[in-house]
């Protein structure tokens, strides 16, 4: 089977600590990846060896065919990303922030678009510094959309949205799917992950302790609730050591 | 290139917005400028001399516009846009980080342009000055002496570690320099001490590269500035492309 994005044995430390460990990974056309760990568990550290922000001491990333380094500018025409910090000019307004993206790629969608898909119509002219945490959120996912990507990363996806805003991005997250976006995010939410992922890994110091569906999880663990299999995986250490 | 044009035209706006560009490399040295001819009206540079204090001057007040846009504004924006991941988010586009660079360094050039052309009307308007030198070399020489001035800036805000930093040392270079070198306070008028102290400053040289071409002097008295500003430009380009941090 042809994986959209593979990652092998990408290994990276920082000093002693050793943040990802033998890092491998296989998303699917189509599918949505879930990478679920406590904050430092290697999420960031793997989505970034991944797109070759960050440079492993080992292993090897491959997103559509093309290693993110050496294609870089072809391969990031189809790519959307969506990071976890804010990265944005002060000063800047939405729209400015939104048309500059945009000029970027060769076949860019309408920002304006996509942000009423996000509810985010009457932001135009707002200074994105004055923009509440889940409005910030939304015009973030708007940016990793407007090169019309076949893959998107998406770390920490929903992280300040409030209820009805988190379901909203979750619809359009699943129509996208439909349409055969595939989608490589990390969360922190249980429902969310049930809610959207295919397949999901739990990391925990930069080590794979679980990799399949939500409801393997489920079945791998003596619970039936998948916060409840989380924490078995993430944090009983003698029965990890099987898996 | 459309990229690029949406970025310039974005970058301009949000340099404006921030106001300090334009009140130190904009009016700031029409200010001088006009202080300076207030003062010394058609006063000669020295008795004898063929031509006036002012026209002495101008080399040196064009200068402020580099001097700010060079050692203060670059590194900041460079470390600020680091800081905010702004660099590696273009790492995940088509784009490169180089072409925000390539863009900001073309906004502080506008800056010192437009500021050389401001100065030059200020001086033509109120007090009928003209340039002695030849208009291309002088140009030349600006141009010269901007690269590397910017190249100080870009190496500066490429391997400071944080905004602290850079900012610490962009004021280290800016201020100096504004004052001592000749940009703003005339280097004439120095005690002979701080001249020599003076000379240091790769400002300084640039200016009496200017000096010599906006009075036509004869290009070979100007050797050791243009060596000294072409040397300056490839050690901080060639130190900038080994160890700059894109974060």
């Amino acid at each position: 089977m042809e994986f959209t994005i593979k990652a092998e044995k990408l290994t990276k430390s920082y000093g002693s600590l050793k943040a990802l460990d033998q890092f491998d990974l296989s998303v699917g056309r189509g599918e949505i990846f879930g990478l679920l760990g406590s904050n430092g568990a290697g999420k960031s550290t793997a989505l970034e060896c991944i797109l070759g922000t960050r440079k492993p001491d080992f292993g090897t990333s491959v997103i559509l065919g093309m290693n993110p380094c050496k294609d870089r500018k072809k391969l990031f025409e189809r790519v959307g990303v969506q990071f976890q910090e804010t990265s944005y000019q002060d000063k800047i307004r939405v729209s400015e922030l939104c048309e500059v993206t945009a000029s970027l790629y060769r076949k860019p969608r309408d920002p304006k678009l996509l942000l009423h898909q996000f509810g985010l119509s009457d932001k135009f002219k707002v200074m994105v510094n004055d923009l509440s945490g889940g409005q910030k959120q939304r015009l973030f996912i708007v940016l990793a959309l407007i090169p019309d990507p076949e893959v998107i990363f998406l770390d920490e996806l929903t992280t300040g949205l409030d209820v009805r805003a988190r379901r909203d991005v979750w619809n359009r997250i699943l129509k996208l799917k439909e349409d055969g976006l595939t989608v490589l995010l990390t969360s922190h939410f249980m429902d969310e992950v049930e809610m959207l992922c295919d397949k999901i890994m739990i990391l925990k110091n930069g080590k794979t302790v679980f990799e399949g569906t939500v409801k393997e999880a489920i079945l791998n663990s003596p619970y039936d609730q998948l916060e409840d299999a989380y924490f078995y995986f993430t944090e009983e250490e003698k029965e990890n050591e099987s898996i | 290139m459309k990229a690029f044009r949406t970025l310039f035209q974005t970058e301009c706006k949000l340099s404006l917005r921030g106001l300090d560009m334009f009140i130190f490399a904009i009016c700031m040295p029409i200010i001088v400028f006009i202080l300076l001819g207030i003062i010394y009206k058609d006063k000669p540079a020295f008795d004898g001399a063929g031509y006036t204090f002012v026209e002495q001057s101008f080399g040196a007040v064009s200068t402020i516009a580099i001097c700010a846009g060079g050692v203060m504004g670059l590194p900041l924006v460079v470390s600020d846009y680091r800081k905010k991941h702004i660099l590696k988010r273009f790492k995940v586009t088509p784009a490169s980080p180089v072409l925000i660079l390539a863009v900001q360094l073309s906004i502080y050039a506008l800056y010192s342009f437009a500021s050389l052309i401001l100065v030059y009307a200020a001086g033509a308007i109120f007090f009928g000055f003209h340039l002695n030198g030849s208009i291309l070399t002088f140009l030349a020489a600006y141009l010269l002496v901007m690269i590397s001035m910017f190249s100080i800036g870009l190496l500066v805000g490429g391997i400071a570690p944080d905004i602290k930093t850079a900012s610490a040392a962009a004021s280290i270079l800016y201020f100096p320099m504004l004052i001592f070198s000749g940009a703003t306070l005339p280097y004439e008028i120095m005690p002979p001490a701080l001249q020599k102290f003076s000379d240091i400053m790769p400002l300084t040289q640039g200016i009496k590269l200017l000096k010599a071409a906006a009075l036509g002097s004869p290009v070979k008295e100007s050797a050791v500035p243009v060596f000294f500003m072409i040397a300056i430009a490839i050690l901080c380009t060639a130190l900038s492309l080994r160890f700059f941090r894109w974060e």
